[in-house]
């Protein structure tokens, strides 16, 4: 490695956003017919698709719950997604995030309302860029609103990270490759933390900094969720009178 | 009377003013939405609710026409795995049974119900009661809809009428939907 390697440059980073800057997001709610609800997301290099289905029978039976319906989150990423082919099939990296997504957005689904029934949420990495799990999580959450799950509020994902000392909001893909550290964080709107981790080594202010940091992206995050919703809904409004639901 | 697009976590109302009715739930002191869809407050019970225009699991009430799969037979009912609601065929029920009483299955006497329905027949019926869920057959589209040979498990086919078994010949009798063996519901 270059020495001389700088992650900014008059202040400005190598994809010329500023420090606390988020890449482009772009989302869009019902892209699939055949799913209950869906979402495609794109976040700067990242592009996910997320299908929702359910709630609906479990199987294998002996998974159910009595009481509540059970949560399913598959994560996975596409070979083509990467630039060095990926082996298909899950690994333990994808099932570490699939854990971590499930438990991101458990909280805010009203299992009980669905006993014995299961939701399964699956996630596809087409294209990864850096913070493919926040891309993850922010479409799953809109894919579930779509498929009409009760849910206490949507779930809003962002990543920081430390790069030259220096704490950025998103990091792409360089910046989380070479760079010092990456902190993930899921949240409500109300600022419920559901998501949080984090390699490399952050001090007690820095992680206090990039907390504050990823919540500000989420809270950005959350008003483009929230347009796609509204977006998706009013363009129903007209011709969903005529068309039923099938 | 106000009617406002909201998603899931945005404040309907307070709860000093309102109830929590359909679609909501309580967070504090403020009504929450739990779907993505239009406000609408009940002046007469003071209630906020939600009416969802997301593609939702579909409620059972009295009067939907249900299809679903005999999975029981007692003396006097049978008891139905439902399968999905009309209009909601691509949204599958998760689990859920119900009965048909004798004297639910049509206009006129019932002697023996084994005479009009059999085991795994697939039937259409209308909810008539909920919880527990009670459901009838009495309407000329509504009764089986496909059903099997009680000798050799064969789909009936109709034939002049009658239900024929195309391998064994049998021929047996059932409270027929006008929809038999059609493959769609009307």
């Amino acid at each position: 490695m270059d020495e001389k390697l700088s992650f900014f440059k008059d202040g400005i980073r190598l994809d010329g956003r500023r420090p606390g800057e988020l890449r482009p997001v772009k989302i869009e709610a019902g892209v699939l017919k055949r799913a209950d609800g869906s979402c495609y997301i794109e976040m700067g290099g990242n592009k996910v698709i997320a299908a929702v289905y359910g709630p609906r029978e479990v199987h294998p039976r002996h998974l159910q719950k009595v009481s509540r319906a059970i949560v399913r989150y598959r994560y996975n990423m596409a070979s083509f997604s990467v630039e060095e082919r990926k082996r298909p099939g899950p690994d333990r990296r994808s099932h570490e995030v699939s854990k971590v997504s499930r438990e991101a957005l458990e909280p805010v689904i009203l299992t009980h309302y669905f006993p014995r029934s299961v939701i399964d949420i699956f996630v596809e990495i087409l294209q990864a860029d850096a913070g493919t799990r926040t891309a993850g999580i922010n479409a799953a959450s809109v894919a579930l609103a779509d498929a009409g799950v009760p849910m206490k509020c949507l779930v809003s994902s962002c990543a920081a990270g430390k790069v030259d000392g220096q704490i950025i909001l998103d990091p792409m893909k360089d910046e989380d490759n070479f760079g010092e550290g990456d902190m993930p964080l899921a949240m409500t709107p109300d600022g419920e933390v559901t998501l949080l981790q984090a390699d490399g080594r952050f001090t007690v202010e820095e992680t206090r900094e990039a907390l504050e940091t990823a919540r500000k992206g989420c809270e950005q995050i959350y008003e483009i969720q929230k347009k796609a919703l509204i977006d998706r809904y009013s363009r129903l409004e007209e011709p969903e009178e005529e068309g039923s639901n099938v | 009377m106000q009617c406002s697009f909201v998603i899931p976590g945005d404040v309907v109302g307070s709860a000093e003013e309102f109830v929590t009715g359909d679609g909501t739930y309580l967070k504090g002191r403020s009504i929450r939405s739990l779907t993505t869809g239009i406000t609408e407050i009940d002046q007469k019970n003071r209630s906020a609710n939600v009416v969802s225009k997301a593609n939702i699991l579909p409620e059972l009430s009295v009067g939907d026409v249900v299809v679903g799969q005999i999975t029981n037979m007692r003396d006097k009912m049978a008891i139905v795995a439902l399968a999905f609601k009309k209009g909601y065929e691509s949204r599958p029920i998760p689990r859920t049974e119900a009965l048909i009483y004798v004297s639910n299955i049509r206009n006129t006497y019932v002697k023996d119900i084994n005479q009009l329905f059999g085991p795994r027949d697939i039937v259409k019926a209308k909810i008539i009661k909920e919880h527990p869920l009670d459901l009838s057959t009495k309407d000329e589209d509504l009764g089986v809809i496909k059903a099997y040979c009680s000798r050799c498990a064969t789909a009936l086919r109709l034939v002049d009428g009658k239900l024929e078994c195309p391998d064994c010949g049998n021929v047996e009798t059932r409270k027929l939907s006008t929809d038999y063996g059609l493959g769609m519901i009307r």
